[in-house]
């Protein structure tokens, strides 16, 4: 039954393409989010997107300003709170957590507000806020694939120096990477993957698909490469189970997916642990 | 030659180096001991340029430190690193030399060759698959160790080498280090005294300052049972020797 409905629905055939395409966004960037530790950033930006989403819809609806789509205020928004975290963390780390929560919450203030502003209906705003699948249209698949080129470009000819970056900054200093520089260009990469995956999952259940499928996948592997094309095939399947789910069910797709994704994670745990070795935990030294 | 002119370093505020003046010269094995939180690290990453002075200037081969970077080999403690991180001991080697891959980020064959034999050289070949975090703490420092030696750094920056790894491992590490004696400039932050009396050729105790001691002098220093005493407050004579023996640069 949901295989025909695949095949015979144009709606769900295009939001099968999507959750593919996303799934390559969430591999890859999600996993340079795990194990640099960013995932309270990344949420940050995600939340952030919703000021620069509800500012180009009021200027849009206010003004006719019809080609300002917001999906540019999102691109503008995750791009812009990306940098400045990334230059909160680089600067002011002592209170870089509180500073980063209160980019967070003025970014999702701002959208609040311009959306309240915006006359006509604001199914909008739940579609931003917890994604809609079947919102995408053949365009938004163009920009999904276009940018899963250039992720993936980026992250081809750079994999090393993120590696580096991601596991030892200092090292990386050393051996003169830019380190400032490709740090915020990962914030950045964060940024656009975050756009990509607000249409499948929504603003509040982004971080799910950028962390989850990394995190899972990240279990059963030592190599970050291998780590990632697990968590892109992961975050495939998941997306494809949640969205069969929620058609089946008649739930909404972002938060079927979400809660999928987080009872995998819960399910692989518990199979690890009864199944894989615990490695060597290192003695606790005293800092200097 | 490393050369520390007036250096003074705070964090927020909080002096943590106050006039530091010192030169190392090439060759040397130096042994840097001081209390917790005296500066010794902060002293080290001065040194690398990741720390700017608030005051004086840094010189390393004439060059501000930053400008040479790709001259120093650094390892850090062991437990400052990420254990959980997806990467093998081979990849981790391999980062040492970063600054020589291609434009498409694979490394030169000879430098893949030349990881593959420290590797071997340190005893960690039956490990080099395996992620580094699964390693004990001696291997994970030889390992460590390994990625700084890769790109055949000049300077050797050591962090606390020996702490809490097993007495085999340590060996090999000085061992090694024993071998670049005279070759290269090794700098090792270390509260194993045995290892300052029997390996280094003078020791730099941070403890807000520096001063620099000729190694036995330290011995004498703990054997007086000083070791809680900041040793800046001490007399210059308390060793009972002659000023001109204590080498002292402050």
């Amino acid at each position: 039954m949901i295989f025909s409905a695949f095949v015979e629905n144009p709606f769900l055939q295009t939001a099968l393409w999507a959750s593919l395409l996303a799934a390559l966004a969430s591999g890859v960037v999600g996993s340079f989010v795990v194990v640099k530790r960013i995932a309270f950033i990344a949420g940050s930006i995600a939340h952030s997107v919703l000021g620069g989403m509800g500012f180009c819809l009021w200027l849009q609806r206010t003004y006719g300003i019809l080609w300002l789509d917001p999906m540019i205020g999102a691109f503008a928004g995750s791009i812009l709170s990306a940098l400045l975290i990334g230059w909160i963390h680089l600067n002011y780390r002592q209170r870089e957590d509180a500073v980063i929560a209160a980019v967070w919450s003025t970014g999702m203030a701002i959208g609040v507000i311009f959306l309240s502003l915006t006359p006509g209906t604001n199914v909008e705003l739940m579609n931003f806020l917890f994604g809609n699948i079947l919102w995408v249209t053949t365009r938004d698949l163009i920009l999904l694939a276009s940018l899963d080129v250039f992720l993936i470009l980026a992250t081809l000819l750079y994999y090393r120096k993120f590696l580096a970056l991601c596991f030892d900054e200092e090292q990386a200093l050393l051996q003169g990477v830019a380190v400032k520089r490709l740090y915020l260009f990962l914030l950045s990469l964060t940024a656009v993957s975050v756009v990509l995956l607000i249409q499948i999952i929504g603003t509040i259940l982004v971080i799910a698909l950028l962390t989850i499928p990394a995190t899972l996948a990240s279990l059963f592997t030592h190599r970050l490469h291998i780590m990632m094309g697990t968590a892109i095939a992961l975050a495939a399947l998941l997306s494809l189970l949640g969205l069969s789910a929620a058609y089946t069910l008649n739930w909404p797709p972002g938060a079927t997916i979400a809660l999928l994704a987080a009872l995998a994670y819960l399910t692989a745990l518990a199979i690890k642990k009864r199944f894989f070795k615990k490695r060597v935990a290192l003695p606790i030294n005293i800092e200097d | 030659m490393i050369s520390f002119d007036s250096v003074s370093f705070a964090y927020d505020g909080h002096p943590v180096l106050s006039e530091v003046n010192v030169e190392i010269f090439p060759g040397e094995l130096i042994g840097i001991m001081g209390p917790n939180g005296g500066g010794k690290t902060t002293l080290l990453k001065l040194l690398m340029g990741f720390l700017l002075p608030r005051e004086g200037s840094i010189k390393v081969f004439g060059a501000p430190p930053e400008k040479a970077r790709l001259s120093i080999g650094y390892v850090p403690q062991v437990h400052r690193t990420d254990r959980d991180f997806p990467i093998t001991v081979l990849e981790l080697v391999l980062l040492g030399s970063l600054s020589k891959t291609s434009f498409f980020g694979s490394y030169p064959a000879s430098v893949k060759e030349k990881a593959l034999d420290l590797i071997e050289k340190l005893g960690l070949s039956e490990h080099k698959n395996k992620m580094f975090g699964s390693l004990s703490g001696g291997l994970a420092q030889r390992a460590l160790l390994a990625r700084a030696l890769l790109s055949d750094p000049d300077i050797l920056l050591l962090d606390e080498p020996t702490a809490n790894i097993d007495p085999p491992s340590s060996l090999l590490i000085f061992d090694l280090l024993e071998e670049m004696k005279g070759k290269k400039t090794i700098l090792i932050v270390t509260h194993d005294l045995r290892t300052i009396v029997e390996r280094v050729t003078r020791v730099l105790c941070v403890q807000g300052q520096v001063t620099s001691f000729l190694p036995g002098h330290i011995c004498e220093h703990f054997a007086l049972g000083l070791y809680h005493t900041p040793l800046l407050d001490l007399p210059k004579n308390h060793l009972k020797k002659s000023p001109d023996d204590l080498f002292c640069i402050r």
